[in-house]
């Protein structure tokens, strides 16, 4: 094969590739409930400005991106000992979009979302969710991680 | 140009619509709680006037008197707590009442009034500690009865609520 044809092949996979450096993923909060009491069911909503989780998404301005969140069923409590059930629901989480003007969009976060970033090239996501403690739940703290992975296009 | 040219463009303009990226990132973050057994509170003692004359006040002191009313807390060992009361403004006998001019609390850890920390229960949230898993919150008053004051007896509820936080 003449070697403009390898070249010319290899800049075609290039290109249907977001360049390095220019996706970015990262987690900002957490999704924190605070202090909750066994026995009482707590809820954060996700458009709490302080107990709500937030991740933080960027590509480029009219790209797309599949994003998928990994959920947990339980937290678990530190240093073992007891779990606790967590639940996300259907609006338990939306993205925004930086530029001026950018309205919510819920979606459910147990299943997937095909984002536009549409007037800005970042956007963040913001999630929320239910714990609701047995009465028995042993005192302590309870965490789990809470994994979004974003395949840009 | 060539055959194989033209093959190797129509290959690349494939390849360039149908590969899509490949590029997936993630990011984490923790959902956490701090789970706490509940509050619980009783009634240690109730705040009791006694015998009042018309238009003499009367008080109870909260950090000493011996019929100052007392709630009995238990609460997660080490764990902050806010205290608030609802108060009433009178105590009432029938369609009589007998004004509270004032109210006073303090509160300790042990169940004794020697050394407890004062403060004013009509203030709005007080703030202490269950360092021993137990906090005793005792409340004070005055009453204020009037010159002409119907004799009866006159009650009213005090409501303690308490709050992690």
């Amino acid at each position: 094969m003449p070697r403009c044809v390898t070249f010319l092949l290899f800049t075609a996979c290039l290109l249907a590739r977001p360049l390095a450096g220019q996706t970015q993923v990262s987690g900002v909060r957490d999704l924190s409930f605070g202090i909750v009491i066994a026995g009482v069911p707590a809820t954060v909503a996700p458009g709490d400005p302080v107990k709500s989780g937030q991740f933080y998404l960027r590509y480029v301005t009219g790209g797309r991106a599949r994003v998928r969140l990994t959920l947990p069923a339980t937290l678990n409590r530190v240093g073992g000992g007891g779990t606790m059930p967590i639940s996300f629901r259907n609006g338990d989480a939306f993205v925004l979009g930086t530029a001026p003007g950018s309205v919510p969009s819920s979606f459910n976060p147990g299943g997937l979302l095909n984002y536009r970033f549409t007037g800005s090239a970042d956007a963040n996501i913001y999630l929320g969710g239910r714990v609701t403690p047995a009465a028995a739940t042993a005192s302590g703290n309870y965490t789990a991680p809470v994994v979004l992975t974003a395949t840009f296009f | 140009m060539s055959n194989s040219m033209k093959y190797a463009v129509a290959l690349a303009a494939a390849m360039s619509l149908t590969a899509v990226s490949a590029e997936a990132q993630s990011g984490n973050i923790n959902a956490k709680a701090t789970v706490l057994a509940p509050i619980t509170i009783a009634q240690g003692a109730e705040l009791d006037f006694g015998n009042v004359l018309p238009g003499v006040n009367k008080s109870v002191a909260a950090a000493s008197g011996a019929t100052a009313g007392r709630f009995d807390l238990t609460g997660v060992t080490g764990a902050n707590v806010n205290v608030s009361f609802t108060l009433p403004a009178n105590l009432a006998s029938g369609a009589n009442t007998l004004p509270i001019g004032s109210w006073d609390g303090c509160h300790n850890t042990i169940a004794n009034q020697a050394g407890c920390t004062g403060f004013t229960p009509s203030a709005g949230t007080t703030s202490a500690n269950f360092v021993a898993g137990a906090l005793y919150v005792y409340v004070g008053g005055t009453v204020s009865p009037a010159g002409l004051q119907p004799a009866g007896l006159y009650q009213a509820n005090v409501t303690l609520n308490a709050a992690y936080f």
